[in-house]
């Protein structure tokens, strides 16, 4: 609250309220040890007890099954573009060269895609079935956080046919 | 008084309060407890054709923060979803009048809340209106401290009446495993704890924990097929005051006055001493004289046995905590109390409030016969 020295000459027609409200969030085990994977280059996921699907970034438990994913299991850090976009305008909190492409990722083991920039090519060579490969930060800069991947980049493999990629959006 | 459908509780399942789970999330917390609450009335994800949710995004921290609870809730394929930004005994009324309107035979009810990632106090101050009030730092332990010096005032009570009525609370919960605090204390131990806010010792406020808690609701034809001994609701009814302190005489819950009256006049009674059991959602003793005097009960008398559970002041995880009332009685009146039952109870009231100072009450008789033929 700012501290009135004076009374206001001016009539008063705001009143000007500060909120702080301090947080202190629990990981949860299954997002603490994927976080911690992601410091040793490891992309960690959760099977479905119920079907074997495979949750990234990994969850106790199955919305879509209604069942628990007991396992955690590790998945592929190289996988398919199903879907994406290009961004033309500047997001909030980062410092992105514009154009750049936002995509969704399935990786190899997983049965959900994850969000991830698409970078060194072009974004109109970006692609649904496109083969891309982390590129993370290098050993020593990796905090357990989701900006270990730099971004994903093109691998130059043959494109993933629609049927492999299309249920995993 | 209209015949109503008859609605019961057939299922009620809670984690054990802590001060802090540090392992799970809330959507954690949530999940094997609305798993144990299914399976303990042999229900599948199907059977449930309504859900509804109690909690605030100031506790998660987070805008829609509730949607997380869907993940938890058996949400696919979709269904009919509500959420409440109010304790979830509110969410069971609702679900309660939704099923007297025809729209559902079941619904899973339910309450979350990481009330250790934010600061309740802080977050509480927001409830207050933000031009005269809350610009005060006016927290719930103050605004229950006013509240409490103005009860002790105008019915005379010492600091003793207070802590009596909190020796039985924490003496009644020190038998429930579900409870944060579970030592059974003297009111001499209790009167001797520091003053926090004066009137309110360190021992007269609530023992503010998080769990998750999932209750199920299911009508006449389908409750008797998923549970032995079904708890009926007999009557429900709640009531708003202002929100301005100041406007009302906060030594008196005159909303909880005309709740009761109304509830247990669509229960076929005429007080509320006429039930075995009353669950309060009363944070400190303060409120519990002030709860008491507004449903015609006496704190100190032994009939109807109040708070077997040990109340709020022995665990109140936010947004958990009227629901747990209504928890409390399912398992009084269905046989599930253990060491803590009271024998042969039939009839029950339970209480739920949210606001500073009992702002919005809402009251429920339950019994362990249909109320409607």
């Amino acid at each position: 609250m700012p501290a009135f020295t004076e009374p206001p000459t001016e009539p008063i027609k705001y009143v000007d309220a500060h909120v702080w409200l301090p947080y202190d969030y629990v990981a949860g085990d299954y997002r603490a040890a994927y976080l911690r994977a992601l410091k040793e280059k490891r992309i960690l996921g959760s099977r479905c007890d119920r079907t074997g699907k495979v949750f990234v970034p990994p969850v106790s438990f199955s919305p879509h099954a209604f069942a628990p994913c007991s396992e955690l299991v590790e998945v592929a850090d190289r996988g398919t573009v199903t879907t994406f976009c290009i961004v033309n305008i500047p997001v909030i909190g980062r410092n992105l060269e514009l154009p750049y492409v936002a995509a969704s990722v399935a990786l190899d083991g997983a049965d959900i895609s994850i969000f991830a920039l698409i970078q060194e090519c072009k974004p109109e060579e970006v692609r649904m079935g496109m083969r891309v490969e982390a590129v993370w930060k290098p050993d020593g800069e990796r905090h357990g956080d989701h900006e270990d991947i730099q971004y994903f980049r093109p691998t130059g493999e043959p494109d993933a046919p629609p049927e492999t990629y299309l249920h995993r959006l | 008084m209209t015949q109503l459908r008859n609605v019961a509780i057939v299922s009620f399942a809670q984690l054990p309060v802590v001060a802090r789970d540090e392992h799970r999330t809330a959507m954690e917390m949530l999940s094997p407890v609305v798993q144990a609450a299914l399976a303990a009335c042999g229900a599948s994800r199907d059977d449930i054709d309504y859900q509804i949710a109690g909690s605030t995004d100031y506790m998660d921290g987070r805008p829609f923060g509730f949607v997380a609870a869907l993940d938890a809730m058996g949400s696919w394929p979709p269904r009919h979803d509500n959420h409440f930004e109010m304790d979830a005994a509110f969410c069971a009324y609702y679900a309660w009048v939704r099923m007297q309107a025809g729209e559902c035979d079941t619904a899973l009810v339910v309450a979350h809340g990481k009330v250790s990632e934010g600061e309740p106090r802080r977050i509480m101050n927001l409830q207050l209106d933000p031009y005269y009030q809350a610009p005060l730092g006016l927290d719930p332990v103050a605004s229950a401290a006013l509240q409490a010096s103005m009860v002790m005032a105008r019915l005379q009570l010492s600091d003793r009446d207070l802590a009596e009525v909190a020796a039985r609370n924490r003496c009644a919960g020190a038998k429930n495993p579900d409870n944060l605090v579970r030592e059974a204390a003297s009111p001499e131990q209790l009167a001797a704890t520091p003053f926090v806010v004066d009137p309110l010792r360190a021992a007269y406020l609530p023992a503010i924990g998080e769990t998750a808690s999932c209750l199920v609701l299911a009508a006449e034809g389908k409750a008797e097929r998923m549970c032995e001994r079904p708890v009926w609701i007999h009557g429900a009814h709640h009531i708003s005051e202002l929100q301005s302190l100041g406007a009302r005489d906060l030594s008196r819950s005159e909303s909880t006055r005309l709740a009761a009256q109304r509830a247990l006049a669509m229960a076929g009674l005429d007080r509320a001493d006429q039930a075995d059991l009353v669950e309060l959602s009363a944070a400190t003793p303060a409120e519990e004289w002030i709860v008491c005097e507004a449903l015609g009960l006496d704190p100190r008398s032994s009939t109807p046995v109040l708070n077997p559970s040990g109340g709020p002041l022995c665990a109140h995880p936010i947004m958990n905590t009227g629901l747990i009332r209504l928890g409390e009685v399912f398992r009084q009146l269905s046989g599930q109390a253990g060491e803590r039952a009271v024998p042969g109870a039939e009839r029950a009231v339970a209480h739920a409030t949210q606001g500073h100072c009992l702002q919005t009450n809402l009251v429920f008789v339950l019994g362990s016969q249909r109320r409607w033929s």
